[in-house]
């Protein structure tokens, strides 16, 4: 799996007291991203792969990867269905 | 409910059924209940013979309370045709005010604030009705100890005793007035509401009156541009719920309590 980046042109985003809300462009679902996943989505940044991703969200929540690797893999796969993220 | 809760230590059943009793579970069969924290730490009831803890080499003695003021006590409370609801209550008079809520909307600080307007404290966290009379709905006192953060604790001057458990930033603590400690029927429940944060701030202004359909017709923005503007004004605008009364005679209540607020907003001075 290479690097995560976000597909800007499928959503829009903004940030409100630290909650991250998601619009889909193609059908105006929104999401709706707190702790832990506000921090992998602000971790995507079109360089860090899956296992860079993983292992800054264990220095930032000071968790070790058995915990989270399964936990993450799903909401990237979940990103990634809704049209948001994929990996390049 | 005295005589139920009284607490003995030894050796207690693995299993109310027919599989052993996972960690962070509990089972209830009859007139016996079980229930098992961390660290090999059981607790069981057995009606008319109160509860048997028994404490594994990996229990952890500071959540013991913890475990026997909540789930047990509830258990112990439901299995005798008792109701116990999530809430903290204060005694007025002759009746209970009690609080209920999400964790963190506050039962338990305001149950603690109360106690400075001469409202004592009537129980934290869970409340047991009693529904035997079919005319009165009547509330047991609960524990005499509330869990408050050290925040909330300077906030309402209540008597910080030790901390909760090693993982909970919370100590228990005495109220700074007198604790209710009889039976009383209950007068109200009042729910408390959460501030309107994230993405409810957005969902709040989709409005579905005219002048929302004229903008849009007028402007004809894309899905993008909407939530753009949506965003901006959520981000921008303060907001606040409030729940009018409806009733003429609580009526002027209302209004100075939304006044009172109003004055007291950042953006009124």
């Amino acid at each position: 799996m290479g690097a995560l980046t976000k597909l800007k042109d499928r959503y829009s985003e903004t940030e409100i007291d630290g909650e991250i809300i998601i619009m889909r462009l193609d059908n105006g679902e929104l999401l709706s991203l707190t702790d832990t996943g506000a921090a992998i989505w602000r971790l995507i940044d079109g360089v860090r792969d899956r296992g860079q991703l993983v292992a800054a969200l264990n220095r930032q929540f000071d968790i070790s990867s058995q915990d989270v690797g399964p936990q993450v893999d799903d909401f990237l796969t979940a990103l990634k269905q809704a049209g948001l993220v994929a990996s390049v | 409910m005295q005589r139920e809760t009284r607490i003995s230590y030894g050796p207690v059943p693995r299993s109310l059924g027919d599989q052993n009793i996972a960690e962070i579970a509990w089972q209830m069969a009859g007139d016996r209940f079980l229930l098992r924290a961390a660290g090999d730490h059981y607790f069981f009831y057995s009606r008319d013979e109160g509860i048997t803890v028994e404490r594994g080499d990996g229990a952890v003695l500071e959540e013991e309370e913890l475990w026997l003021n909540g789930s047990v006590y509830a258990a112990i409370a439901s299995m005798n045709g008792l109701l116990p609801i999530h809430a903290s209550a204060v005694a007025h008079r002759s009746t209970v005010v009690a609080f209920t809520g999400v964790p963190g909307s506050g039962k338990s600080t305001l149950a603690a604030a109360l106690a400075n307007f001469g409202l004592p404290m009537f129980c934290d966290d869970t409340l047991v009705l009693d529904l035997s009379n079919p005319d009165e709905i009547v509330c047991h006192p609960g524990h005499k100890r509330l869990k408050l953060s050290p925040d909330a604790a300077e906030l309402t001057g209540a008597e910080v005793q030790e901390r909760v458990s090693p993982a909970i930033d919370k100590h228990y603590a005495h109220p700074a007035a007198d604790v209710g400690d009889r039976p009383l029927p209950l007068g109200s429940l009042i729910f408390l509401e959460e501030p309107i944060a994230g993405a409810e701030r957005m969902l709040r202004l989709d409005d579905n009156h005219y002048t929302a359909h004229l903008f849009a017709a007028a402007q004809q923005f894309s899905r993008g541009e909407q939530f753009e503007l949506r965003a901006r004004l959520a981000r921008a605008i303060s907001m606040a719920r409030f729940i009018r009364p409806i009733d003429r005679s609580v009526f002027a209540g209302g209004v100075s309590l939304l006044a009172e607020y109003i004055s007291g907003q950042p953006w009124a001075r």
